[in-house]
């Protein structure tokens, strides 16, 4: 027996080394040649050849891209309601100034949180640095009120449900994920230790590096994570879309099925995944002011 | 009046080595006289500093008790008054305790002249031959660039209101502006900033809107301690990029080329899609608008980043967010009513087409970002907001305000 799971321990030190590589030099190619096609999940299990892994890990991605997923998402238009009430569609076209918004949105969580996602997964023994420095990159309460609501709500989600079954010593991989569940004790340590009161600057527990380390924990590879992080912000947007009587439920799955969102999505995680979080930044000047002025709403149905 | 006294710049000094650089240590000598130690700069940086000025009235002075030493100002100058390609102004100002430094731009705004792809004759950076050492990496070298690095000292205050910068058609501009205060200093003892960063669309009178190809503009505080460890408090960071670089082969700098690239993509990638039917055709929110950094600042005209910290600037610091609070609610009626009766927005803004947002962040600072429909309408709601509270010149006096 022991000799088996050395040899199997063996096999995987060797399959993550071999995934490693590839990672490294996925990263050291600063652009993606063909974005869409270069990183299709199923190409990866195939030389993988790991059938194991690749069930493991869809069974995560699909509890994380769940919308049942206790985070409160729905509590949040990340700034739809707002401009919606700074920009009155006219009769003609609602439809279109949606989907500007739709897509300022998703530049601008992709230019801002999305290189945290990835630190996080990358490095996520730097999870308290990279908390606070999004937390200092956060330029309106609003904004930041959701990010930690939601971080939090993760930790408790990750806490009470997803640690029994990803965080054992007999799962596969467990060293990789292992580094990554030691990062969110210690975090959720930090901020139960933390007296909110006198410590202005103490941990947060925002959202988006949460999710990076979360999601290694889970076992997946980094561009599910990257991919489902962003579609669950297109998801929630597009939810707040159909509540807020912008369009039918229909009409939000067109808009989510849709090539055009894929391929911004996908266009949209490429150009940020060598970004440093230090490079980090808004690209839509607007949308702070749309959130940050969401506070002056004279009737509002969203938290953001 | 007591002056300080002004060292004399030696045109030899071996501290500053490289084109653009600046160097400039303000200190209090007893008794409360405030001295540049250092004041160095090399072409095309020019600091120019401005003495005896304004004497705060020790009766007006909100921190009268701490006694506050005269604010020394600081001109910042480039020759020509804007930044070429490649250019690289680097400067560093350390305000010891207890100083105050007005730092301001006496040419008007800083402009940003256009990066020429390839270099012919007509690029400016022929025509003044010594500034164009180019590295080796092409696209940072068509880039000008600005850094600024100011420490600023228990009790010091920095009151520094540019006039905005100004990209031209095609340029590309980076600036990271570092303010370090002293993490062990509290209360009232603490380091003081107020620091403005805007940007327009460009030369309207040439009809530029958004047409440039890059500009950012990064703002860090940091607070240190005696043992030298660093703590990120703010980080505002903006970036402006039309994306032209994406599809664009590193190895073929061309301009031309590249415009060519990106509208066949555009169009393929439109014919190619099964678009769903509730999509517009050719939405202008398509995949490859025409002008993507237009499109994400609409419908200002110029955007900016107003920082205050510390207790000099407490009082404005809540005096904007009174105001900010105190507009009048948007869409009193049921926001998503489709009505075409509707007024157009901005005009709820506060004083005239300026959408703005002012929060207290964490550590105290009130951040104020804003979006007007041009420079002067932002100039005119800025400049009066801060006379109107008026603590800024009765502590720093009216040239604080001489670019609002």
């Amino acid at each position: 027996m022991l000799i088996q799971d050395t040899q199997d321990l063996e096999a995987e030190v060797i399959l993550l080394e071999s995934r490693l590589q590839d990672a490294r030099a996925q990263l050291a190619a600063s652009e993606y040649p063909s974005p869409p096609s270069s990183w299709a999940p199923k190409e990866q299990y195939n030389t993988n050849n790991k059938p194991t892994t690749s069930s493991a890990s869809l069974h995560a991605l699909l509890l994380l891209s769940d919308s049942a997923l206790p985070l409160g998402s729905f509590a949040y238009s990340s700034g739809l309601e707002s401009y919606l009430a700074h920009n009155k569609p006219s009769r003609t076209a609602p439809i279109t100034s949606f989907h500007r918004f739709l897509k300022l949105s998703i530049a601008s969580i992709a230019s801002t949180s999305l290189p945290y996602v990835l630190a996080g997964y990358r490095q996520p023994s730097t999870l308290d640095t990279l908390d606070n420095d999004l937390d200092a990159s956060t330029p309106c309460i609003v904004a930041q009120r959701a990010s930690i609501a939601q971080g939090r709500a993760l930790i408790g989600v990750w806490e009470r449900a997803f640690r029994v079954s990803f965080a054992r010593p007999e799962n596969p991989a467990s060293g990789d994920t292992a580094v990554a569940a030691t990062a969110i004790d210690d975090l959720s340590d930090a901020l139960k230790s933390c007296l909110e009161e006198d410590e202005d600057l103490g941990p947060k527990g925002h959202f988006a590096p949460l999710w990076g380390v979360v999601c290694r924990a889970m076992g997946l590879d980094l561009q599910q994570t990257a991919y489902v992080f962003v579609m669950n912000h297109a998801k929630a947007v597009l939810s707040a879309a159909v509540r807020a009587g912008v369009m039918g439920p229909y009409q939000a799955q067109n808009v989510l099925a849709s090539q055009v969102l894929q391929d911004t999505m996908m266009k949209r995680i490429a150009r940020e995944w060598n970004t440093p979080v230090e490079q980090a930044g808004q690209v839509v000047p607007a949308l702070d002011l749309w959130v940050g002025r969401h506070e002056l709403l004279y009737s509002r149905i969203f938290n953001s | 009046m007591r002056k300080p006294a002004m060292p004399i710049p030696s045109p030899f000094q071996s501290s500053i080595a490289k084109p653009g650089q600046g160097k400039v240590v303000l200190s209090l000598l007893p008794p409360n006289n405030p001295t540049l130690t250092t004041l160095t700069y090399k072409y095309p940086l020019k600091l120019v500093p401005r003495t005896g000025g304004f004497v705060p009235s020790p009766d007006s002075s909100a921190l009268s008790d701490t006694c506050p030493s005269n604010p020394v100002h600081l001109y910042l100058l480039t020759y020509g008054g804007g930044l070429l390609p490649g250019d690289h102004i680097e400067v560093s100002i350390t305000l010891e305790p207890r100083t105050r430094m007005v730092v301001t731009t006496p040419q008007g705004s800083t402009k940003i002249f256009k990066t020429t792809p390839n270099n012919n004759g007509t690029s400016p950076n022929v025509i003044k031959g010594h500034r164009d050492q180019m590295p080796a990496n092409k696209s940072l070298s068509d880039m000008s660039q600005q850094t600024l690095d100011v420490n600023i000292g228990r009790q010091a205050a920095l009151c520094y209101l540019p006039d905005p910068s100004v990209p031209f058609k095609h340029s590309r501009y980076a600036q990271v502006q570092t303010f370090t205060v002293d993490a062990t200093a509290k209360g009232a003892e603490r380091s003081s900033l107020c620091v403005l960063d805007w940007v327009t669309q460009g030369r309207t009178s040439r009809g530029e809107d958004w047409d440039f190809h890059f500009w950012r503009g990064r703002n860090e505080v940091w607070a240190e301690d005696d043992k030298g460890k660093r703590r990120l408090l703010l980080r505002d960071s903006v970036i402006l990029d039309d994306e032209s670089e994406d599809l664009q082969d590193t190895s073929i700098p061309d301009g031309l080329e590249v415009e060519k690239k990106d509208k066949t993509y555009s169009n393929t990638t439109h014919a190619g899609l099964e678009n769903p039917v509730d999509l517009p055709p050719q939405a202008p929110v398509g995949l490859t608008p025409l002008n993507i950094i237009a499109e994400r600042t609409r419908p200002h005209g110029v955007v900016g980043t107003l920082i205050l910290s510390g207790p000099v600037f407490e009082a404005l610091g809540s005096f904007m967010l009174k105001q900010f609070q105190s507009q009048p609610r948007i869409g009193s009626r049921n926001w998503s009513d489709h009505a075409p009766s509707s007024v157009p927005e901005p005009s709820l803004s506060f004083k005239g087409n300026v959408t703005w947002t002012a929060a207290r962040v964490r550590a105290g600072f009130v951040l104020v970002k804003f979006g007007a429909k041009d420079f002067e309408t932002a100039k005119h709601w800025l400049g009066g907001l801060i006379r109107e509270e008026g603590s800024v010149i009765r502590e720093f006096g009216e040239e604080a305000l001489c670019c609002l």
